[in-house]
């Protein structure tokens, strides 16, 4: 709970960096306020009763501290990542820093809401400062398009989700989504403006994470936006809209899962077949890594549909990190080419592995932990997901087939970029990297290595119950 | 016995590995040479203590656990070493002949440019070869088994630049993986038969199984031509001979004293197995003798110093897996052991020689060393009379007793044995007066080079000699005063029964045997000094007129010849024909389609992606009425 004020204390106090011109030393002092908001979330792990908070808003379980926990870190790394971008543009530093802060709270609020109307205001308030970041290159038409395709069909997305939460409201006559859960236990029949209202909010949802067929602003927005924007919404967002789903699913619809599974599994095969192919025909790698984020939500959506299982909340976990810094690494990566040559294209990663062999490293490592392939977290991640799946029996073996083949194709596109980098020739880029970038890339990549070689430092820990 | 000092053994030669092979291009040589030979120092010291409480009879074999390597449900295996007596005297030949050759090296290979290179290589071998020895299962012991064949192939192909080589090592990797391919079977035989991989568990076990069983036959086989593979028996042993392109240490340390008697190690570790199937043991004895003839007929009539020493090797593994097969396992050890000195200090004693030459090893291009190389030739000729069997230094002894094991177990399988040893004794003897004997025979830029080799490549010499005389002393036979030491040492670790029956022969007929082996041996002897010396005969050149069965030995039976017409070629064929019907058109045409289907479906469904908010819009509505009627369908 704290964790959520002094963020966005910190949120309030950059804007005022323009007003007091402190904005050089804003960043420090964001990452420093990071840090903060890092350890005073985790002072709420482990609490023999979790705080409720605003009359059972919200509350900061370990689930929700682990999440927060992730999500922090994946800011941290992208104000990092973003450093020189804001140092040496014109831009408003001390609006974009806030409004980053700002939808970080959001990001909180999904991951920590107890109460529906909180799930509204989680996404609202994650969605809105993108809406404007996303057109923040003003000149820049595609940016512009993609700021107003977000905005309208986020719009319609939010509408849905009130329509589906007034629903639910009809029909329990509570917003609370552990009482919503009661309500489904305790009623024998179970009225029709309920599912209806399930359905509802599952497709908001589903249109959050990009799960087809809700998924087409994705490819669309992420190719708009500013590269370092694009990254910040493929890894932060996903992992708090997923977050949100999960928490959902699980404390009030878990009992009634043989309700809303076919559905959702039909979402899941169509995400990630859909994601796969569509990728595969990709020349622009940021367009790539955005069908690639349709298909990893394919394969995060396999959670959902084991909500009941103990060990889903780990794998969502799990995945979700593996996820974030693997793409994190692949948008580092990517944002130093554009910087360099200009262009997203495939072609502008011709002969990097030569030219700039830490960039190479990285984007591969990035792509075979994307492609799930060992020793990188991808894979475990990956082998976590499936196992964890399978072990309810053999009702989504299909699906566990449908997914691999998926990853199968995955391989495809995920290698063209390393073939580009290590195959093709191209001509050399100016491009020179500073050493903060270097060790940052280095820690992304060791992370990305590390984990995959040793999941038991991360899973098999006795006190790390979410 | 601490855990600690144990696991060290293995370790500082890692560690040396690491060491060199990491900073390989900033150590200076010396410093090279010295981390190479003290990391190897070291682990024998620690040998030492560990031997010598052995000898004394005040220690037991232990099992030392260090970690669970692999634990998957039911199937666990331990990280972890079994010291015990027969596994102390592996160690003690390996870390002490390998030092020797460490020490030996850094004169022989100090103008190489690739000398941190190849200590590096020599390194990780005597790491792999200690885990092979040291393990306390089969899984440990195969790792260390594919460690040695790696370090061998890059020892072979250590001269990189020359594509012979470069053949010669994959021709060993090749052979010697068709070798592991039936020691990996038999292992998995092991496990499901007895459900672990443990040797005392296996051991312990190996009554559940009735003797003679398929189930134990098949095992053995399987373990066994794993065993032909890395010690170079029929058919598998083509490859040694070529091996003897890498440097010479090299020859000495693998291919004649460590690696190649790894396979002899693992069946006397097994001999519980091995003693439960007689048809096994039939096969084996029937192979080894063979290999024994087969190889010294080859090694009559080379001229390449290397290649008539690689063909000794050859046909002495014979002996050892001859005595194996006889159920003679002690005495197979002691073959084993006196062989690694004897033969060690021969391709020593030919590495000086071929320093001296400049690179020469033809035998033909030689002759009249003994007074440029006085102690090279004096070595060489303890190490030939130790071959050659003669007492009282080590080779007789071990021979004998071999002999004497054959003798009985049906007299003409004595005979045959002897003729290989007379055989054995020709060409040593041959060699040994055509190297250093006579004129010298070399262009006049070797005779202008022609030197001793520094100290430090000639004390090795001398201590190989030494223990060439001596090594033998641990099993004199009882008819000779002694007591057999070894085999009451290695009693403990050899718990078949029944197997040696050798004592059955009478002191009477053990001295006709011995009498008459060395008095043909001494005939031998004398017949090629009158050959060589005096009549001053001299092998034939190049392109000259020989004989039909000497040509056939010379060219080695064609045996080369015969794989590659009847392996190798229709393997090439039949690869052929996969790759351009099978792979290219099946596979290949299969898993195309796949990709063209993927980017044909891709770029259809691209144009969905219209860019258009408003189709958009409609495609999510229409999603949302579709799963609402779904929903209220079902």
């Amino acid at each position: 709970m704290n964790a959520i004020i002094i963020l966005s204390s910190l949120g309030i106090i950059a804007m005022l960096a323009e007003m007091f011109s402190f904005k050089k030393s804003l960043w420090y002092l964001v990452l420093a306020g990071l840090a903060v908001v890092f350890v005073v979330n985790l002072l709420d792990w482990n609490l023999d009763t979790p705080e409720q908070q605003f009359k059972n808003m919200i509350l900061f379980d370990n689930y929700a501290v682990a999440f927060g926990g992730l999500i922090i870190i994946l800011v941290f790394a992208w104000f990092l990542i973003s450093y020189n971008h804001y140092k040496d543009s014109e831009l408003n530093v001390s609006d974009h820093f806030s409004l980053i802060i700002f939808s970080s709270v959001g990001a909180l609020i999904l991951v920590s809401y107890t109460h529906l109307s909180m799930l509204f205001l989680g996404v609202e308030i994650l969605s809105i400062p993108l809406y404007i970041l996303a057109g923040s290159m003003k000149k820049d038409l595609a940016s512009n398009e993609a700021s107003l395709k977000y905005f309208m069909l986020g719009a319609f997305a939010t509408g849905i989700l009130l329509f589906g939460i007034t629903m639910l409201y009809g029909a329990t006559g509570t917003f609370n989504i552990v009482e919503i859960g009661m309500y489904v236990q305790k009623s024998s029949e179970i009225s029709i403006l309920f599912y209806s209202g399930l359905m509802l909010v599952l497709i908001a949802l589903a249109f959050k994470v990009s799960a087809a067929p809700f998924h087409f602003w994705t490819p669309d927005v992420y190719q708009g936006a500013p590269v370092l924007i694009t990254a910040f919404m493929a890894t932060i967002v996903k992992t708090a809209a997923f977050a949100a789903f999960f928490r959902l699913f699980s404390n009030s619809f878990g009992l009634i899962i043989n309700d809303w599974n076919f559905i959702l599994s039909i979402i899941t095969a169509l995400t990630i077949v859909l994601g796969n192919i569509l990728a595969a025909y990709q020349t622009s790698v940021k367009r790539l890594l955005a069908y690639s984020g349709i298909s990893q939500a394919g394969y995060l959506l396999m959670t959902i549909l084991a909500v009941n299982q103990e060990s889903s909340k780990m794998a969502l976990l799990l995945y979700t990190a593996s996820y974030s810094i693997s793409t994190l690494g692949a948008f580092g990566v990517l944002y130093h080419v554009m910087k360099s040559k200009g262009s997203d294209s495939l072609d502008s990663f011709n002969s990097l592995g030569k030219t700039q062999p830490l960039l190479g490293f990285v984007m591969a490592v990035s792509m075979l932990s994307l492609a799930g392939i060992p020793p990188t977290i991808g894979f475990f991640a990956k082998f976590y997901l499936f196992s964890n799946l399978l072990s309810m029996g053999n009702t989504y073996l299909w699906l566990v087939i449908v997914a691999i083949v998926g990853s199968l194709v995955s391989v495809y596109y995920y290698f063209k970029v390393i073939i580009a980098m290590y195959a093709k020739e191209g001509a050399a880029s100016p491009l020179m990297l500073t050493t903060f970038h270097r060790a940052l890339l280095i820690i992304i990549t060791g992370l990305i290595i590390i984990i995959g070689l040793a999941p038991g430092i991360l899973v098999s820990m006795d006190n790390f119950k979410i | 016995m601490s855990k600690f000092l144990v696991a060290l053994i293995p370790l500082l030669p890692l560690l040396g590995f690491l060491i060199i092979g990491l900073g390989n291009k900033k150590l200076s040589k010396t410093l090279v040479g010295f981390i190479g030979c003290g990391a190897i120092l070291g682990s024998f010291i620690i040998v030492l203590s560990l031997l010598f409480p052995f000898l004394n009879g005040t220690a037991k074999g232990e099992t030392l656990s260090y970690f669970d390597w692999i634990s998957v449900g039911n199937f666990k295996i331990s990280f972890s070493f079994l010291v015990d007596q027969l596994s102390v005297i592996m160690m003690t030949i390996i870390t002490g002949i390998g030092f020797l050759i460490h020490v030996y090296s850094a004169g022989y290979m100090s103008h190489d440019e690739g000398y941190a290179r190849y200590f590096s290589y020599l390194n990780l071998f005597v790491f792999s070869m200690l885990l092979l020895v040291m393990g306390s299962n089969y899984v440990v012991m195969f790792a260390g088994w594919e460690g040695v064949g790696l370090c061998s192939y890059l020892l072979i192909g250590f001269w990189f630049k020359n594509t012979e080589y470069n053949n010669a090592a994959k021709k060993a990797f090749i052979m010697n993986r068709i070798g592991d391919l039936g020691f990996l079977l038999g292992m998995l035989l092991i496990f499901t038969t007895f459900g672990t991989l443990d040797y005392l568990e296996v051991f312990s076990r190996a009554n559940s199984v009735q003797e003679n069983s398929t189930i134990i036959i098949a095992i053995t086989l399987l373990l066994f031509i794993g065993a032909t593979g890395k010690s170079a028996q029929i058919p598998l042993y083509t490859w040694l001979p070529d091996a003897m392109a890498g440097p010479t240490p090299v020859s000495a340390l693998i291919h004649a004293a460590t690696m190649v008697t790894a396979g002899i190690y693992m069946i006397v570790r097994s001999n519980v197995l091995y003693s439960m199937s007689e048809v096994t043991l039939e096969i084996i004895e029937i192979v080894g003798l063979a290999t024994a003839l087969f190889a010294a007929t080859i090694g009559l009539v080379q001229n390449d110093i290397k290649k008539v020493l690689a063909y000794s090797t050859v046909s002495q593994l014979g002996y050892m897996f001859f005595a194996l097969g006889l159920g003679a396992y002690s005495t197979g050890m002691f073959h084993l052991t006196t062989h690694a000195f004897f033969k060690a200090l021969l391709f020593l004693g030919a590495g000086s020689v071929i320093h001296a030459m400049s690179g020469e090893q033809d035998i033909r291009n030689m002759g009249g060393l003994v007074k440029k190389l006085p102690i090279t030739f004096g070595t060489f000729l303890i190490a030939t009379l130790a071959i050659s069997g003669i007492p009282p230094f080590a080779g007789f002894f071990s021979k004998d007793e071999i002999l004497a094991h054959a003798y009985e177990h049906a007299p003409f399988l004595w005979g045959f044995a002897l003729v290989g040893a007379l055989m054995t004794t020709f060409y040593m003897f041959r060699l040994l007066f055509l190297t250093f004997f006579g004129k010298f025979r070399g262009t006049e830029h070797q005779r202008s080079h022609l030197h001793e080799s520094p100290l430090v490549m000639t004390i090795p010499l001398m201590i190989l000699a030494l223990f060439s005389i001596i090594a033998g002393f641990i099993g004199i036979p009882e008819v000779l005063g002694g007591s057999n030491f070894l085999k009451k040492f290695l009693s403990p670790v050899i718990t078949s029964q029944g197997a040696e029956t050798y004592a059955a022969l009478s002191h009477a007929v053990e001295y006709r045997l011995m009498g008459a082996s060395v008095g043909a041996v001494l005939v031998v002897i004398f017949i090629t000094w009158f050959y060589y010396v005096q009549r001053e005969v001299r092998p034939a050149k190049e392109g000259e007129q020989i004989s039909t069965p000497h040509k056939v030995l010379y060219n080695k039976y064609y045996i080369d010849e015969i794989y590659n017409s009847i392996i190798v070629k229709p393997l090439k064929w039949f690869s052929d024909k996969f790759y351009s019907i099978l792979e290219l058109k099946v596979i290949d045409g299969f898993v195309n389609s796949w990709g063209k289907g993927v980017n044909l479906g891709s770029s259809a469904i691209r144009h969905v992606q219209s860019g258009s908010i408003s189709f958009y819009l409609l495609v999510m509505v229409a999603g949302i009425i579709l799963i609402l009627l779904i929903n209220n369908l079902i």
